[in-house]
């Protein structure tokens, strides 16, 4: 309901040191309402009505700070509580001058450092002289620190051009060398292929007489399936009149499926296939296959196949174990994420190497397949060299793409390890590349996040994601705050959020433009 | 034993995956009493009430009781208040039945009875304009209010109390003559545990048939609706009364939780009654309401013309005790609630900084966490009153300790608190960590304070610190040294300012039966647990009350629980336990909150955003703005959510938060005035509309509207992305509501779609009521203390409005010195005047009246005139907002302990 006031300027900065008896003069020798700031004083004269300053109202100046709010924009009442959304001013003479809610004004707690916010004399001391000469000795090391700092940045500037510089040099050979690289396993792939050719011509005719071999056997196979299958019928058909009943099935115990020592027409349906009987034919083709694992599974010449899971869970009887084998899982998980990477060619030529060993060659053939091994092995080697050129050529693009802050100044970072340690661990970021924690007492690590990229454009916070998940939450991830320090260092590590982790870094890199306007500010008025 | 551990956190972790876990809680068909009790014929009871050994005096009658097997000592005793108590013993009994301690406010008051007509059937007593028939066979008890019975105690027979007995032998000629007994009987297994049960069957059951009523309230706690629905063997299961540690509780489900109130109301639009069944034991009530019975009867009577009889009927089944019941004869709502407050008692006033806002989390991580946080809510122009500590803050889980490094300067953080007026809570619970050197551990072990096994062992069982014992509270012994540890010089590092949040005191004993202690565990006086679980809460708030009080004789304390039982109110504040991030969750706090407040126990709150899982920004500014409407005020969230400190969001959250925060800071002397009145009265600071509005049939099920005392009506917004909600505006076209938002008046002519924004939810003044507010929320309460009040008077019909205010230091006893200011407001004839309604009772305020705000007051007053009794009239300016529904009288100035009249012109 009340219309928001005229933004103020959160701070102004009274020049003072040298003038504070000026200063003091002034406020006694001006007489203003409570909590007007100087500027505005002139808007306040009792000898007037006071108009709102937002011109919506005049009111008496007797209203003025009557402790009663009267005008919308809370401009009657500057040195009460009485408006919601009031201001009052802290002149703080010897300090910074600030605003304070209209909530705090009298409250019982000294908001202002010159006390004037509570209205009993003597409830508050005065300490803006001790607050600003420490502010200013603060700015004053702030500003040291900045120099110092920007010193530093410059030179690591320097350093993280150079640095990119050299590396795209070095992009540059490697491209070359690829190049050649390229051209010789392009060689080596011409003259696999020609060899593997007459090779796969050569054991072509071994092939058909294995797969004829193989034919035979499957024959032989059926043949004495389907003469068991007929026996079986003959002796299930109990009453011999060539068709296979419910009933008779029902008198054979194999068929008592949950082995509640009967055999129901349910379950005997089943392995009809859900047929009342069946002819010779029918049996063979639709009841044999459900049935034939059953009655070897009765004479013990048959284990069933366990579903993976269920092998799981017998060796792992109680739940308690899942978490483990979950963690273990994604670890192998990360694991395996590196493995592709090796694996993203497969290997073609692998299924050539599946001689059978059963098969003896001539010795023309023989010849061939020697031939054909050591030429895939030379192509192999020209890949490989390949590959390893451009695994180097990715590294480097990597690095290239890193964004290194403005002028490349935390490029020197890269490949650096900073160390914080309390009571309990040692937390460990090394910047672009990853944050850790590891147990004083134990030895091994904890990732908390691995470098994903800068939170925002001021370059003042990093991000580190895909850490280890946690237990039974989410995966890791860290923060740096990132402030300007004459020296690269870790100053504080928190978890504000389970396996939420927050990092304060130090580093001259961080010194530059914002930090230095507040301190040049006061310079300036010196 | 690593491995076990492991297992056991696993286990653990399992729960945490899923929703409750119903397989971890008994249904009626697996206790072997329910069992038993549910299976009694109908209609056929076999109790004899001998009149012959009738004896009469001044307050009570007593005769003997019989069963075939059994004969009882039965009592029927007047008490003040329209209120009857049931009391049957054996006569010698092979144990001793347990009678409960501590639930009730000292004995009840008793009153003089008259016999009317004694025949050798039937006795008849007059008490006020009460009867009651005691009928001899079979037994049977009907009360009445004048002539209409209103409740029927074993109306259907179902009365049992089973008496002690010995084992039968385990004859191997298999012997014919004992009836088939349950086989649960004398021992009892569930899941792996057992149940020795060395004193055998032991329960007991009463029916009452409430004729007339139409619904049933009452027998918290449950995350149900707050009209209890029917229940019945092949259907629902009884509403379950046993205190349980319940994981991930499911909604709308008669299971237990980690409170219990075994008081029932039923209620018809002439006579609403109550039964309180006064029993610590695990107890389960079936209901049965004709409404939801029995479609076909209501067909036959219309055809054959008779009328629908509305009846509810309950029958309370418990596992062990003495038949301990009263029954309370209203005859409106408020007159059962205020009789059953005479039994329990009431809560004492609390500090007024308790109904500020409470920001709590499992955990803040450190001292500099929590300086962070509040300097936060500072800087955001949040109010907080009260930082929070879960268990994170001890050395390892071993309460009235701080972790040597994130807590070792304590009394500096709590300096640091009360330095911008706020305090801090810290939680306490009962298990004690089993580690050798730990000084509660080694004194409990030295002294034998531990609850014991059925073998006489100390109880071992598995909580927060791993291997805990539990302290036995009902031993004086142990309730004197335990209180004791909350003095300054046992918990070092606390401070007067620090506050205690009593937690697990179902008790929780992970790896025990249904996470509880298990029943044959033996407390003090031989007591086994089965007698008096349900009081193990109730009486270690007891001790902390006690503690606090001691340590601080000059300051209330404030105490937080999550188990409670009758008469717990006295001790204690508590919330509706570990609920989750999800609408449904925040729907269910206004019910379970009423259901609670019936229960004697107004100070109720549920965790803001819900403690499990992660609320979105919606259901959290709705969840802050439907809890301002409830007593207790306070954000909580489990150690795997995200932080959801109001800072932390979007700049239109953090202002509808702030918003929010800011009105119910405004409103805190209304909250303070109604927990004064409570004190007084016993009535309920808020209330369902059934219990302003006991005539109305439309109001029945409506749980989702919340009245706090006869001044405010809030409405839950508890649907995503909801553009308007339904509110029921109950009284009649008689009655003015006034929308909080826009002083726009409506009438009481029922449901109305009310249009909302994220902004709001709807809220109305009552007319005829007024409020006092301090319309100048500041950072923390206690800076407010000297603030200047505004009043806003909502006229009724009739142009008038009436209402009260208490005022005192906000903190200490000294209001029992009659320091203190209960003023009552009074608008009449244009003309606004206040009176103090204790006139011994003064208190120095420094607040005085800043603005009069007059809704529904006439257009035409120009000003207005102040007359106190010293001074010279003065004129007030008066002034109008620009729809012309408010009218606004600027700056009395008057003192709040000067007499003043105000008169519009």
């Amino acid at each position: 309901m009340m219309p928001s006031i005229p933004k103020l300027p959160a701070k102004s900065y009274v020049l003072c040191i040298l003038l504070i008896v000026v200063c003091e003069i002034s406020t006694s020798e001006v007489p203003r309402p409570r909590g007007v700031p100087l500027s505005h004083n002139p808007l306040y004269n009792p000898a007037k009505d006071f108009v709102c300053l937002d011109n919506s109202l005049s009111i008496p100046f007797s209203q003025v700070n009557d402790d009663y709010c009267d005008c919308p924009d809370a401009s009657d009442e500057p040195g009460t509580s009485a408006c919601i959304h009031g201001t009052f001013f802290c002149m703080n003479v010897g300090h910074t001058s600030t605003y304070i809610s209209s909530s705090r004004v009298n409250d019982g707690i000294c908001d202002c450092c010159d006390g004037t916010d509570e209205y009993v004399k003597g409830k508050c001391a005065n300490n803006c002289q001790e607050l600003g000469q420490s502010a200013m000795k603060e700015a004053a090391r702030q500003s040291e620190l900045l120099k110092a700092g920007k010193q530093i940045r410059a030179s690591m500037c320097e350093m993280g051009i150079k640095l990119k510089a050299e590396k795209k040099d070095k992009l540059v050979i490697f491209a070359a060398q690829k190049i050649e690289a390229e051209k010789i396993m392009r060689e080596k792939e011409q003259i696999k292929k020609n060899i593997e050719e007459l090779e796969s011509a050569a054991l072509e005719q071994y092939r058909q007489i294995e797969e004829e071999n193989k034919r035979i056997k499957q024959e032989e196979e059926n043949k004495k399936n389907r003469q068991e299958a007929e026996d079986t019928f003959v002796r299930f058909d109990s009453n011999k009149d060539g068709i296979v009943e419910v009933s008779e099935l029902q008198s054979l115990h194999t068929f008592d499926r949950d082995r509640n020592g009967e055999v129901t027409v349910e379950e005997a349906k089943y392995f009809l296939n859900s047929k009342d009987s069946m002819s010779l034919e029918d049996f063979v083709v639709e009841a044999w296959p459900a049935m034939k694992p059953f009655l070897m599974l009765d004479e013990g010449l048959y284990k069933p196949p366990q579903p993976a899971g269920v092998g799981e869970v017998e060796e792992v009887p109680i739940n308690g174990e899942e978490p483990t084998t979950e963690a273990e899982f994604e670890e192998e998980g990360v694991n395996e994420e590196e493995d592709e990477e090796d694996e993203e060619h497969p290997e073609e030529e692998e299924e050539h190497e599946e001689t059978n060993p059963e098969v003896t060659y001539d010795e023309e053939t023989q010849n061939l397949i020697e031939k054909a091994t050591a030429a895939r092995s030379e192509f192999t080697e020209a890949d490989q060299s390949v590959r390893d050129i451009q695994s180097e050529i990715t590294k480097i693009e990597e690095y290239l793409n890193k964004d290194f802050g403005p002028d490349e100044a935390f490029a020197p970072l890269e490949g650096e390890c900073f160390d914080y340690m309390d009571y309990e661990y040692i937390y460990r970021l090394c910047p672009f590349d990853k944050a850790t924690q590891q147990q004083k007492s134990g030895s091994s690590d904890t990732r908390l996040g691995s470098w994903s990229k800068w939170s925002n454009q001021n370059y003042d916070a990093m991000l580190y994601d895909r850490g280890q998940s946690c237990w039974n939450g989410p995966q890791r991830s860290t923060t740096v705050a990132i402030s300007c320090g004459s020296e690269n260092k870790l100053t504080s590590v928190s978890e504000p959020n389970r396996c939420e982790y927050h990092f304060t870094f130090e580093t001259p890199a961080a010194c530059y433009k914002a930090t230095t306007e507040g301190i040049k500010d006061i310079h300036d008025e010196l | 034993m690593a491995r076990a551990m492991r297992l056991f956190a696993f286990a653990l972790l399992v729960a945490i995956a899923a929703s409750v876990d119903r397989n971890n809680f008994k249904t009626c068909d697996q206790s072997s009493f329910c069992r038993r009790l549910r299976k009694v014929e109908q209609d056929n009871s076999k109790y004899i009430l001998n009149l012959d050994t009738l004896q009469v005096s001044a307050h009570s009658l007593e005769a003997d009781l019989l069963n075939p097997d059994a004969t009882f000592k039965f009592t029927l005793t007047a008490l003040a208040g329209n209120t009857f108590r049931l009391f049957a013993d054996e006569i010698k009994p092979l144990h001793k039945r347990y009678k409960v301690v501590g639930a009730l406010d000292g004995e009840p008051k008793l009153t003089k009875l008259e016999v009317l007509e004694r025949t050798k059937q039937e006795v008849v007593i007059k008490c006020g304009d009460s009867k009651v028939k005691l009928i001899a066979e079979p037994f049977k008890i009907e009360f009445y209010n004048k002539d209409t019975v209103v409740a029927v105690v074993n109306a259907r027979g179902l009365f049992t109390i089973e008496h002690l007995r010995v084992k039968p032998q385990e004859q191997a000629d298999g012997n014919e003559e004992l009836p088939k007994e349950d086989p649960g009987a004398w021992e009892e297994n569930f899941k792996s545990h057992h149940d020795s049960k060395p004193r055998g069957p032991e329960a007991l059951a009463m029916d009452v048939t409430f004729p007339g009523a139409i619904r049933a309230y009452g027998l918290p706690e449950h995350a149900d609706h707050l009209a209890l629905r029917s229940t019945g063997p092949g259907a629902t299961d009884p509403y379950r009364l046993y205190n349980l540690d319940v994981f991930e509780y499911e909604l709308e489900t008669t299971m237990a939780i980690y409170g219990a109130v075994p008081v029932l109301y039923a209620h018809g639009p002439e006579n609403t009654v109550g039964v309180f069944w006064h029993n610590s034991a695990e107890t389960w009530v079936d209901i049965s309401n004709s409404k939801d019975t029995n479609v076909v009867s209501s067909i036959v009577n219309l055809v054959s013309g008779k009328k629908d009889e509305n009846k509810v009927d309950a029958h309370f089944m418990s596992e062990s005790g003495v038949l301990d019941v009263f029954v309370m004869l209203g005859p409106k709502p408020a007159d059962v609630v205020k009789q059953y407050a005479a039994l329990t008692g009431v809560a004492p006033l609390p500090q007024y900084f308790t109904f500020g806002y409470h920001q709590c989390r499992w955990n803040y991580n450190d001292e500099d966490d929590v300086k962070n946080v509040v300097e936060k809510f500072d800087e955001g122009d949040f109010p907080l009153d009260v930082m929070w500590l879960d268990i994170e803050y001890t050395d390892g889980k071993k309460y009235f300790t701080w972790d040597p490094v994130k807590f070792s300067h304590s009394t500096v953080m709590l300096n640091n608190l009360t330095a911008t007026g706020r305090k801090l809570v810290a939680i306490i619970d009962p298990h004690v960590k089993r580690e050798s050197g730990y000084f509660l551990h080694e004194d409990a072990l030295n002294n034998d304070y531990y609850v014991k096994d059925k073998d006489g062992k100390v109880f071992e069982g598995w909580c927060w610190p791993g291997s805990s014992s539990y302290p036995d509270f009902f031993d004086p012994t142990v309730v004197d040294y335990y209180s004791n540890l909350y003095s300054l010089d046992k918990f070092k590092g606390s401070t007067e300012n620090l506050y205690i949040w009593n937690d697990m005191n179902e008790p929780s004993v992970f790896n025990g039966p249904e996470i509880t202690m298990g029943k044959d565990m033996v407390h003090y006086g031989n007591w086994e647990h089965r007698h008096v679980h349900n009081l193990y809460g109730l009486y270690y708030t007891m001790v902390t009350m006690k503690g606090l009080q001691a340590r601080s004789p000059n300051k209330r304390p404030f105490i937080l629980t999550r188990a409670f039982f009758a008469g717990s109110q006295r001790y204690a504040a508590m919330w509706t336990g570990d609920n989750a991030a999800e609408w449904s969750h925040l729907a269910i706090s206004y019910p379970m909150c009423l259901s609670v407040a019936l229960g004697g126990i107004s100070f109720c709150g549920a965790d803001i955003g819900g403690f499990f899982h992660n609320p979105d920004p919606e259901l959290l500014l709705r969840w802050y703005q439907v809890a301002t409407w409830l007593p207790f005020f306070r954000a909580h969230a489990h150690i795997d959510t995200k932080r959801r400190e109001p800072y932390l969001y979007g700049s239109d959250v953090q202002m509808r938060i702030r918003n929010a925060l800011k009105l119910r800071y405004a409103h805190l002397p209304m909250w303070y005035t109604q927990f004064w009145e409570h004190s007084r009265t016993g009535e309920p600071v808020i209330r369902p509309l059934f219990y302003e509005f006991p005539e109305d049939s439309n109001v029945l099920d409506i749980d989702n509207q919340v009245l706090i005392g006869k001044s405010v009506m809030a409405t839950a917004v508890s649907q995503h992305s909801a553009s308007s909600a339904s509110v029921y505006l109950p009284g009649g076209s008689e009655q003015l509501w006034y929308d909080l938002s826009d002083f726009k008046s409506y009438t009481g002519s029922g449901y109305i779609t009310y249009p909302v924004n994220l902004d709001k939810i709807p809220v109305f003044y009552m007319g005829g009521s007024i409020v006092s507010r301090k319309d100048r929320p500041r950072r923390a309460s206690s800076l407010m203390h000297d603030d200047p009040y505004t009043l806003y008077v909502s006229l009724d019909n009739n142009k008038s409005a009436t209402g009260t205010l208490y005022i005192d230091d906000s903190e200490s006893y000294e209001y029992k010195k009659k320091k203190y200011l209960y003023i009552r407001f009074n608008y009449k004839d244009n003309t606004l005047t206040n009176s103090f309604i204790d006139q011994d009772a003064k208190y120095p305020t420094l607040s005085w009246l800043e603005r009069v705000v007059v809704l529904g007051a006439s257009n035409n007053f120009r000003y207005a005139t102040l007359k106190t009794p010293k001074g010279e009239d003065t004129i007030l300016q008066v002034s109008y907002d620009s729809e012309g529904r408010s009218l606004i009288i600027r700056k009395p100035g008057v003192s709040m302990r000067e007499k003043f009249t105000i008169t519009l012109h």
